[in-house]
């Protein structure tokens, strides 16, 4: 018989006569060994939860089930997308008020340079939505669900340089080494996904001048959480997951054969040895066979509608594209991956800002506002958070030459604007002001450590006590210090 | 970690509420009669109250501190006592601790700390019994305990470790297993020595060796292979981050390799654990340092440096200094020193100051705040082979050849200044040639310009001629930087060249650089080449085609190209569209006036500089022309000025100098070459002025305080020298006698290596907030041990696999696994899985296609396409990834290439850190991520494909004897009749189906670079390849038992 029949035929057969007395054994056991790591043996009467929550959690009930980050890499600048500054134009080229300055650090980039003229944006802003919030021309299509967004204009880092922001934003702290929030939101809710991992991560292309800034995959590894909580790379070339393809000449079939007789001779040997890891290792080939065929499942877009291709733009199928992207991130959080998270590099706009972000905004404008009215339509928006930001924000004087129609922007800490949608938010509001050049916040602050309390707390997860022990800490995504969750964006 | 904190609290719960003797997490002593400080109830302390009420001074509240006894037991202000010894009602933090009044209780609810009613009776009963205080245990010096006397056979009591294992296990009425088959223990221990299996020779040998010390023979063969230092290592170079790349921006590659190869040999060597400890952190210091000592300091050099445009060098010195204090400290003392970057430690007593008086140790490296992005950050040191010496020595002995024949043309040549006869020589034309057999002395050029010579070729004057073939825009180019050929008067550039009549191009063009490359003429299609704008200087259209098939000078004045008399020529390009052309002998004709001119005169040449700073001339002279006014030159000054005038710049000297010249540029530009593919590795260095050091507040690079000088935290034994010490002075501290840490650590550390799980489980953490030790006296008698036996590896190592501890059967059963899941009391043998490089080893190695070589700039073995693609910085030099070839790719994974911001998968899918920081102990998870990497990865397949191969070749001419043979490689054992008729039933249907599909089988069996015997049939060898793809990914592969 062919062995993928078999093999359902079995299952099927399992979940008729209920639990065997093996598996309840090799259940009982893993529970004892205090290391129950989530996978039980194969096809389990109750279903069983591959990637299982910590006991305790969610701490209360949650708003969203999912996130999607995502994470416009280099640093987007809020002057020329958000923080509307109608009153620069009568500062263009004079040079940025020391008052305003207020002598705080600016990267050795621009501190070499003879002064810091200001460069209003070449941009027409125009009131969207209800709300009537100013919106960029560049974003066209973000106008139009902007009574779905939260928009936030003082987020501020601690970091001035991509590598050690890039670090931050990601992991709350500087240094490498510390585990990334999607890792600490798969640790802690597991995923409802038996078949995917619980957090997917998707690095697409950009559009702007190919000297990009680096990503780094400690952006999303577990650091010193268990490595099972480390990103999942969904790869637009070559394997979707590493290694998901059997090798050539190797059919379904024959990796079936194949797992059948390594099923029996690893549970023989849990039989001499009773190491209840043996059964772990029996469920995750399970699972390896069965990512097998959902995987590519779920990157075969051939099933959605022309509506749907249509709302998220031409680029949608092409593969590696942002566009592609955001569809694969709807379909991931459908089938209940945890988090998915997008990290769309390009968006350093030191010389050539206007040409490159305006590049940069037809990658993901269209198919942000898609996502976003797409998650709508299908009733998933209510479930799933939607984060929306960089690193840093750019600075209000031009690095370089400054013309009307050109410029370029520097790495700027102290205040930029990210957006929130989605599962738990207010939409249609603004939240925190800028001073006049967009420069310092002058009301209400909000920390990448507040930002991320923000984000736990609408999954459902109090962040001063979600910890992890390790090098002597009780380590948390939020940092040592006190952070607050933002409540004014809850809704 | 929290699953084992909530057991830790279960343990205790268990313990003394239900009054059993049910193991959990860690196995508390049975013989707990009374209550002991640090065993019981500092844990409780440390995790409830100190962050308010410890050791950091600035979050200390109400000025009380329970960290020690003095501030316990003293009356505040209020005469309240927080701790009254033996009144446990009188106490206040007893009061505290039951009362439910939210202002009142603690831990305070806003804590969300709260003890177990079994912990708070804990607390009760230490009080009564006087509430004694214990120094924390790890920071207690170390004992020398005396070792218990445990009756039973030798084999049972193997060396002192069993006897501390058995007198516990005695204590917990539990017993030890017996010990494991011979074919379990050889495969264990090739494993936990070699980092290899046994091979099935090996195996016999052992097995049917009958001598007593059969079992400590083997393992001394093991420790003898070159394997066992590769295996060892690579332990330490988690510890010690280290990898092949920068680790921060661009992530470029970075050249240490050597230290890695050190850190091998210093394990095959033997190298005393002091000496590796003295030359890791101080071997520049010691006197006349050997290369070996100075590459041991490239420890500290590991770290992740940036080179990020931007950045600001203050923020890195003091990132840089940070992370080696911190990883030193985590190394050697287990202490988690970080904490106190930015305030006083709360657990642990290291204050904010003290961490920077260790930071002042490491703070006046000499590597800059920048790496530069490139392969080597000074300071490195070049590693010379005498080979390396000898080549130099023979490279600089034709150089001293060549300069001496140039100082004898020199003391030879004719020359008389035309401007200074009478009455000067008449203007004449002339030709002077810039590239005739080479490009112009000194100059660059893009590529290997291909002269060939006269045998090979068309040539119109000299040896060679240059030859270009090609299709679309193709061309020659050569460029200065420092120019100084003249465009003369009336000047008329020319070229020769000849078309290939078989393949002539659409068009060729002449380019020049002075100011830019704006100036070009083209012949033939004026819009084949597209550079500058058509009929401009930019691209003057000089007329068609040439004719084919001869030899035609092509020639333009120099104004058609907007080019000046006086200009400096920078630049000479030959670009042709397609076809094949001969080009040669290039330059320019004009009219010239020996007596001002300054390329014939060198009263005219020298007069052009006086007062300026020339560029085109060398350092010395630029010099003179500047300070020095004509009048005042010495005669040595002048001796100077015209030296350089006749070899480098003169016309009617040019015959003679130019080949010497080209000669010596020649071999200078060889010995540099080789010069520079000599390796090189990062060591440290100091500054020569250290630098100041200071406490940052709260940790920030721009905040410093109070000025620290370098020190040890008072907790521990002063240092030696307390007068200015060195990095020196730390290290010998570290070793002193008296260091209650770094012989604890260490032998904790290997200790984990062999049992899964360290006596202290926290290796990283011997900190309050860390696990206190399973059996503190072994850990003491084992520290003490090492340390007396003048920090012998080796000996540690065979002490610890010797014993029969180590050697007892890992079978659990099921009693045992309720009682110690994580077999922290060992009454079993510890059984766990592979790491990393011993999984992708073992495959390789029982397939036969291991490439032994040792050491060397990492190898870049199979690795899916976008791994480092997707993430890399576009410039970055590790962006695109380049597999090696043949045997590179079969090497051990220990030399593999390791980018940290993008591992290699094989690596990071079985739990190796990223090595961004430092790592003591890894991981072994289970997840389907590694399934499919077994089953499909080709070095996996591959492999499986080669030991198909050898089963067949090998193994005999049954099914059954070729499964036979693999399960002894593979698992150094025969399998089951069981076990064998599954396998033979499943060989039976991969055999049938390929016989069915032969070109499955053909596709299966050439999967990977090296090649399937070419005798085999291809549907055998693809079945039986499935059959060992199958064998190596079984549990118990993949598992050291």
């Amino acid at each position: 018989m062919d062995p993928i029949l078999q093999h359902q035929l079995q299952l099927t057969r399992r979940q008729f006569f209920g639990n065997t007395g093996l598996r309840l054994g090799g259940l009982a056991l893993a529970m004892m060994s205090a290391k129950f790591p989530g996978g039980s043996a194969l096809g389990a009467v109750q279903k069983q939860r591959v990637h299982p929550p910590l006991p305790g959690f969610p701490h209360f009930a949650p708003k969203a089930k999912n996130l999607i980050y995502l994470h416009m890499n280099g640093g987007p600048s809020q002057l020329d997308l958000w923080d509307y500054k109608p009153g620069l134009e009568a500062h263009f080229d004079k040079d940025l008020p020391a008052s305003v300055r207020m002598g705080q650090r600016i990267t050795t980039m621009t501190s070499g340079q003879g002064r810091l003229p200001v460069a209003p944006s070449m941009f027409k802003f125009s009131q969207a939505g209800k709300s009537g919030r100013w919106v960029s021309e560049l974003l066209k299509h973000h106008a139009e669900v902007v009574d779905e967004i939260a928009l936030v204009k003082t987020v501020h880092t601690n970091a001035i340089n991509h590598d050690p922001a890039c670090t931050f934003v990601m992991t709350g702290s500087e240094i490498p080494g510390k585990a990334s929030l999607g890792s600490w939101l798969s640790y802690g809710l597991g995923s409802e996904n038996n078949d995917l991992p619980s957090f997917v991560v998707l690095t697409p292309s950009w559009s702007a001048k190919a000297a990009a800034q680096a990503l780094f995959t400690r952006m999303w590894n577990s650091g010193f959480l268990p490595t099972k909580h480390t990103g999942v790379a969904l790869r637009s070339g070559g394997d979707p997951v590493l290694y998901l393809k059997n090798p050539p000449g190797v059919s379904p079939s024959d990796r079936r054969a194949m797992l059948d007789s390594l099923n029996k001779l690893n549970h023989l040997e849990y039989q001499r040895v009773g190491d209840p890891e043996i059964q772990t290792r029996i469920s995750q080939y399970e699972m390896a066979f069965r990512m097998q065929s959902s995987v590519p499942d779920l990157v075969d877009l051939k099933s959605e509608s022309k509506a749907t291709i249509e709302m998220y733009g031409s680029d949608v199928t092409k593969p590696g594209t942002y566009a592609a992207s955001a569809l694969l991130a709807r379909r991931m959080v459908e089938r209940g991956v945890r988090c998915v998270q997008i990290l769309h590099r390009g968006w350093d706009q030191h010389g050539d800002l206007p040409k490159e972000i305006r590049a940069q905004c037809m990658d993901v404008d269209q198919a942000t506002a898609a996502l976003i009215k797409d998650l709508k339509q299908r009733g998933l928006l209510d479930q799933t958070l939607v984060v929306w930001g960089g690193e840093f924000g750019r600075t209000v004087y031009s690095q370089g030459k400054l013309t009307h129609e050109d410029y370029g922007r520097d790495h700027h800490p102290l205040n930029f604007c990210m957006w929130m949608a989605g599962g738990g938010i207010k939409g249609g509001i603004s939240y925190g002001e800028t001073d006049d050049f967009s420069y310092n916040v002058v009301e209400n602050p909000v920390h990448i450590n507040d930002l991320n309390a923000t984000i736990l707390q609408c999954l459902g997860i109090d962040h001063s006590r979600f910890t992890f022990k390790s090098q002597g800490l009780d380590q948390r995504l939020t940092g040592v210090e006190q952070a607050n969750v933002v409540k004014a964006l809850l809704a | 970690m929290l699953m084992s904190s909530w057991l830790k609290f279960s343990s205790v719960v268990l313990l003394y509420s239900a009054g059993c003797l049910i193991l959990w997490g860690i196995p508390e002593a049975k013989a707990a009669n009374t209550v002991a400080f640090n065993r019981d109830i500092r844990p409780i302390l440390s995790d409830n109250c100190f962050a308010c009420h410890g050791f950091d001074s600035k979050k200390r509240k109400a000025g009380l501190r329970l960290d020690l006894a003095e501030g316990a037991f003293a009356t505040n202000k209020e005469g309240v006592v927080a701790i009254k010894a033996g009144k446990p009602e009188q106490s206040e933090l007893w009061k505290r601790l039951l009362s439910t009044d939210k202002d009142e209780q603690m831990p305070p609810p806003e804590s969300h700390k709260k003890l177990e009613p079994a912990q708070k009776e804990l607390i009760r009963r230490w009080i009564a019994e006087g509430a004694p205080y214990q120094k924390h245990w790890a920071f207690e010096p170390i004992s020398q305990p005396v070792v218990p006397t445990v009756a039973g056979p030798k084999a049972a009591v193997q060396n002192p470790v069993d006897r501390f294992i058995r007198a516990r296990l005695k204590l917990e009425g539990l017993k030890s297993s017996p010990e494991a088959d011979r074919a379990t223990l050889i495969r264990r221990v090739s494993f936990d020595l070699t980092g290899l299996p046994p091979t099935p020779a090996e195996l016999d040998q052992f097995q049917s060796d009958k001598a007593p010390d059969a079992y400590e023979r083997m393992v001394q063969r093991y420790m003898d292979s070159p394997r066992y230092g590769e295996h060892m290592a690579k332990y330490w170079l988690d510890v010690a981050r280290y990898a092949d790349t920068h680790g921060m921006h661009l992530d470029n590659e970075r050249q240490m390799w050597a230290y890695r190869d050190w850190v091998v040999s210093a394990y095959n060597t033997n190298l005393p654990f002091s000496d590796f400890t003295k030359y890791q952190l101080a071997g520049d210091l010691l006197p006349n340092p050997t290369p070996e000592q100075l590459i041991a300091t490239g420890f500290n050099r590991c770290n992740v440096t940036t080179g990020e445009g931007g950045a600001i060098d203050a923020e890195f010195i003091f990132r840089y200094a940070v992370e080696r204090t911190a990883t030193t400290v985590q190394a050697w003392m287990g202490l988690t020193a970080g904490c106190a970057v930015c305030h006083d430690h709360k657990f642990d007593p290291i204050s904010h100051r003290e961490f920077y008086s260790l930071y002042a140790f490491f703070h006046s490296s000499a590597d800059p705040a920048m790496d530069g992005n490139t392969l080597r950050t000074a300071p490195m040191l070049q590693l010379k082979t005498p080979e390396n010496e000898k080549r130099l020595a023979e490279f600089d002995k034709e150089i001293a050849a060549t300069e001496a024949a140039f100082t004898s043309a020199l003391s030879s040549v004719v020359y008389s200044d035309p401007a200074s006869l009478n009455p000067p020589p008449m203007p004449r034309d002339e030709e002077v040639v810039w590239v005739e057999d080479a490009p112009p002395t000194g100059w660059k050029t893009t590529g290997t310009p291909n002269f060939a010579p006269a045998e090979g070729g068309k040539v119109f004057s000299g040896k060679s001629a240059l030859r270009r073939q090609g299709a679309g825009v193709i061309q020659d180019v050569f460029e200065t930087d420092t120019p100084s050929l003249v465009i003369p008067q009336n000047g008329k550039l020319f070229a020769y060249l000849f078309l290939d009549p078989a393949n002539p191009p659409a068009a060729v063009m002449l380019q020049f650089n002075t100011d830019s490359w704006e100036h070009r003429a083209v012949w033939g299609d004026a819009e084949a080449i597209q550079w500058g704008e058509k009929d401009k200087p930019s691209r003057f259209v000089q007329g068609g085609l040439p004719k084919t098939g001869e030899w035609v000078r092509l020639e333009l004045d120099i104004a058609q190209v907007g080019l000046k008399p006086g200009d400096k020529l920078k630049g000479l390009a030959y670009t042709q569209h397609g076809g094949t052309v001969f080009w040669d002998k290039a330059g320019v004709a004009g009219r010239v006036d020996p007596a001002n001119d300054p390329m014939n005169s060198f009263t005219v040449w020298t007069k052009q500089y006086d007062g300026k700073e020339p560029q085109e001339v060398p350092e010395n002279l630029r010099k003179i022309f500047k300070d020095t006014a004509s009048t005042n030159r010495s005669p040595d000054q002048i001796t100077l000025l015209r030296t350089h005038f006749l070899t480098k710049v003169c016309l009617s000297t040019k015959p003679v100098f130019d080949p010497l010249n080209g000669a010596l540029a020649e071999i200078k530009k060889k010995r540099n070459e080789y010069y520079e593919a000599v390796p090189q590795t990062f060591i440290w260095r100091d500054l020569e002025t250290p630098r100041e050091s200071f406490v940052m507040k709260r940790g920030a690079y721009d905040k410093p305080g109070e000025k620290v000088t370098r020190n040890v935290p008072a907790i521990f034994p002063p240092l030696a020298n307390t007068n200015n010490p060195t990095r020196l002075d730390l290290a010998e501290w570290l070793l002193s006698p008296e260091n209650p840490l770094t012989a604890r650590v260490t032998v904790n550390r290997f200790w984990q290596q062999f049992f899964g799980t360290g006596l202290v489980k926290t290796a990283d953490d011997f900190g309050s907030q860390g696990q206190p030790p399973s059996h503190p006296e072994l850990l003491d008698w084992l520290a003490s041990t090492f340390r007396d036996s003048g920090w012998n590896m080796k000996t540690l190592v065979k002490l610890l696999v010797n014993s029969s501890t180590y050697r007892q059967d890992s079978r659990i059963a099921p009693l045992l696994l309720a009682r110690d899941p994580e077999n922290r009391l060992y009454a079993r043998g510890p059984r766990f899985r592979l790491d990393a490089e011993e999984i992708r080893d073992n495959a390789l190695f029982v397939g036969g296609l291991m490439d032994m070589s040792m050491g060397g700039r990492g190898f870049r073995t199979y690795q899916p396409p976008n791994i480092w693609e997707p993430v890399a910085y576009t410039g970055s030099n590790t962006r695109e990834y380049k597999q090696d070839t043949g045997g590179a790719l079969y090497r051990r994974s220990v030399y593999a290439f390791f980018k940290r911001t993008a591992p290699p998968p094989f690596m990071t899918t079985f739990d190796a850190p990223n090595r961004e920081q430092f790592c003591t102990r890894r991981e072994r998870s289970n997840t389907p991520l590694q399934a499919l990497q077994l089953m499909n990865d080709v070095q996996h397949f591959e492999a499986a494909r080669a030991l198909a191969g050898r089963m067949i070749s090998e193994g005999g001419s049954t099914a059954k004897e070729r499964l036979l043979f693999a399960y002894k490689a593979v698992l150094s054992r025969a399998p089951s009749s069981r076990e064998l008729s599954i396998l033979t039933s499943t060989l039976d249907q991969h055999l049938t189906r390929y016989a069915a599909d032969p070109e499955a089988a053909k596709e299966s069996i050439a999967f990977g670079d090296s090649k399937p015997p070419e005798k085999a049939n291809p549907g055998e060898l693809a079945a039986y390849t499935l059959m060992a793809n199958l064998i190596l990914n079984l549990d118990e592969t993949v598992n050291r038992n």
